[in-house]
């Protein structure tokens, strides 16, 4: 029965993110959320799981506060989380994220079969971790994969590639990014986030942990990304649709 | 020899990255090569558009995953003690870009929009989008190389230099990877290419069932454009395949016209319509977040503005 394990990141919902006076980002009315694409991952662990029985593992890295995380990660099926937490995981890189990440698994979690990540989380996008937490724990890599069953000792994948698909396979264990169309995530019920707050959660600290994690990347800024456009507004009477078609002529974007 | 390294999948990647690359070569007074996996007879291509030197990787087995090449390319790369690697970030490039980084222990900065070398601090600044697209994020890297996955189509083509010189060197066979394909299909494409098109016209969740999208296809014809769509359309309605799906992790469109149709301007999906020259949105929400990065908006139902829009274009042609 494979034990796997699916990586979710606990996030600042982008939408709540304000363009301050000065450029600046304004987190001041923020949100957290599940990243995005690692709900793909959560929810195709637990469909594994499904057909092939085993136990399933939400793991995550971050600050304390994530633990809202940990239980919204739990609401969406995972039989138990690994929660690996402190102060100073704020904003980690992707390096040291996956470093994180592998040297948990391979310290606490060494007979896992299968790890599953989203192709992408919804803050950084760095689209990293997957690929380079493979790296760390020296395991095969299937990043993209829009499919991915479990066939005795290895797994099957689908991956898109730039020329169109390719059909792969690894021997267990291993790793696979999972694609947003892989399926579409389950939204919990009230039943779902009552039983999550009854499942374990190992709480890992930074000083259970061997390795120095330091960062490669120094982000030197982050601002506002302008989009300077002329915002004109029209409506659908026929003079402003005649007005509207004149505008992009104008621009000479259409013959 | 220390340098500048790029790796693209095909010959229209490798262009844009030795466009970069040579830039950024002379600014850093170091040598530029290329590697090349396939046709080994683009390597005087190559060169003639900017590289000094093409490291040819032996072609794979059939059942070998690119993967294979990232031992021979690593210790290639250590040997050579790079100053700068870059990707372009295509789905292979992207998974390799960031297993060798983790090899050879340094950082890298994906999908890179802005790459800038301080002569005086001796600094590459690297620009990248986050938050969907809501944030511009500099970084430097502290470790060497630098590495770099940069978006296709973001620079333009190298241009050729019929006199330019250069060598090539051909790197050991890979080994068998611990990935094995066992197919591999070409996609044969239903829909046109939406990335080149001068005019795209996006289905968003205005539209209320697949019958009515013949309205965006009319306007799109109108247009002599294609048609695209948001996330929801390709992922939950399953109503237009998913390449036609713009957004960050979509397609990247940068046509003449944008025309979004009961779009409503969700971060992720503006991240992918950027670059368009004109952006203009017709949606019913006046309040809707398009409208606070198109040019020219239509407040009003899409069922109402689609057919007058196409009338008014074909009076006035």
């Amino acid at each position: 029965m494979p034990t796997i394990i699916a990586c979710c990141k606990w996030v600042i919902d982008e939408a709540y993110i304000r363009k301050g006076s000065s450029g600046n980002l304004d987190f001041s009315s923020v949100d957290y959320k599940i990243s995005d694409y690692d709900r793909n991952a959560i929810e195709e662990a637990v469909r594994l799981k499904g057909s092939h029985g085993g136990t399933v593992i939400a793991m995550t890295v971050g600050t304390p506060e994530a633990t809202k995380g940990v239980k919204d990660a739990l609401s969406r099926g995972p039989d138990q989380a690994c929660f690996i937490a402190d102060a100073a995981f704020s904003n980690l890189e992707p390096s040291q994220t996956a470093a994180i990440l592998a040297d948990v698994i391979r310290s606490r979690f060494a007979d896992y079969d299968l790890i599953l990540c989203g192709e992408g989380s919804s803050d950084l996008y760095a689209q990293q971790v997957g690929a380079r937490m493979a790296e760390n724990l020296g395991i095969p890599c299937i990043s993209f994969a829009q499919k991915v069953d479990l066939d005795g000792e290895r797994v099957v994948a689908e991956r898109r590639v730039e020329e169109g698909i390719e059909v792969v396979a690894a021997s267990l264990p291993a790793l696979v990014t999972v694609l947003p169309e892989i399926n579409v995530p389950r939204i919990p019920g009230v039943k779902d986030t009552l039983m999550a707050s009854r499942k374990p959660v190992m709480t890992i600290r930074k000083e259970d942990m061997t390795l120095p994690h330091e960062a490669f990347l120094q982000t030197l800024s982050m601002t506002a990304a302008r989009m300077d456009r002329s915002c004109e507004k029209f409506s659908t009477d026929a003079p402003e649709i005649t007005r509207f078609v004149d505008a992009l002529r104008k621009k000479a974007v259409i013959p | 020899m220390p340098g500048i390294w790029i790796y693209a999948e095909n010959r229209e990647h490798a262009l844009e990255l030795l466009n970069i690359g040579r830039r950024l070569a002379v600014k850093m007074g170091t040598t530029l090569s290329a590697l090349l996996a396939g046709n080994h007879d683009a390597a005087p291509d190559y060169i003639a558009h900017g590289a000094d030197e093409v490291l040819l990787l032996p072609p794979l087995a059939p059942d070998q995953s690119h993967e294979a090449y990232l031992p021979v390319i690593v210790d290639a790369a250590k040997k050579a003690d790079l100053d700068v690697f870059l990707c372009t970030a295509t789905a292979r490039g992207k998974e390799f870009a960031a297993r060798i980084a983790t090899r050879l222990e340094t950082g890298l900065c994906s999908s890179c929009v802005a790459l800038d070398y301080d002569e005086n601090g001796k600094v590459l600044q690297m620009q990248r989008l986050a938050y969907g697209g809501a944030a511009l994020q500099k970084v430097t890297c502290l470790r060497r190389p630098v590495m770099a996955t940069i978006p296709p189509r973001a620079s333009e083509p190298a241009t050729a230099q019929d006199c330019r010189k250069g060598h090539v060197r051909e790197l050991p066979a890979p080994p068998p990877s611990a990935v094995k394909v066992l197919e591999r299909k070409v996609k044969m494409r239903e829909t046109k290419d939406i990335t080149e098109a001068k005019v795209v016209v996006c289905v968003g969740r205005g539209f209320e069932k697949p019958e009515d999208l013949a309205l965006a296809r009319q306007l799109a014809d109108a247009l002599g454009g294609e048609v695209g769509c948001t996330r929801p359309i390709s992922e939950e309605n399953h109503w237009l395949p998913e390449e036609l799906c713009i957004g960050l992790s979509g397609v990247h469109v940068k046509p003449d016209l944008y025309l979004g149709l009961g779009v409503s301007g969700q971060i992720q999906h503006v991240t992918g319509i950027r670059n368009a020259k004109v952006i203009a949105a017709v949606n019913r929400d006046e309040s809707a977040p398009i409208f606070g990065v198109a040019d020219f908006g239509i407040v009003g139902d899409l069922y109402d503005a689609a057919p007058k829009l196409i009338q008014e274009l074909k009076r006035g042609s």
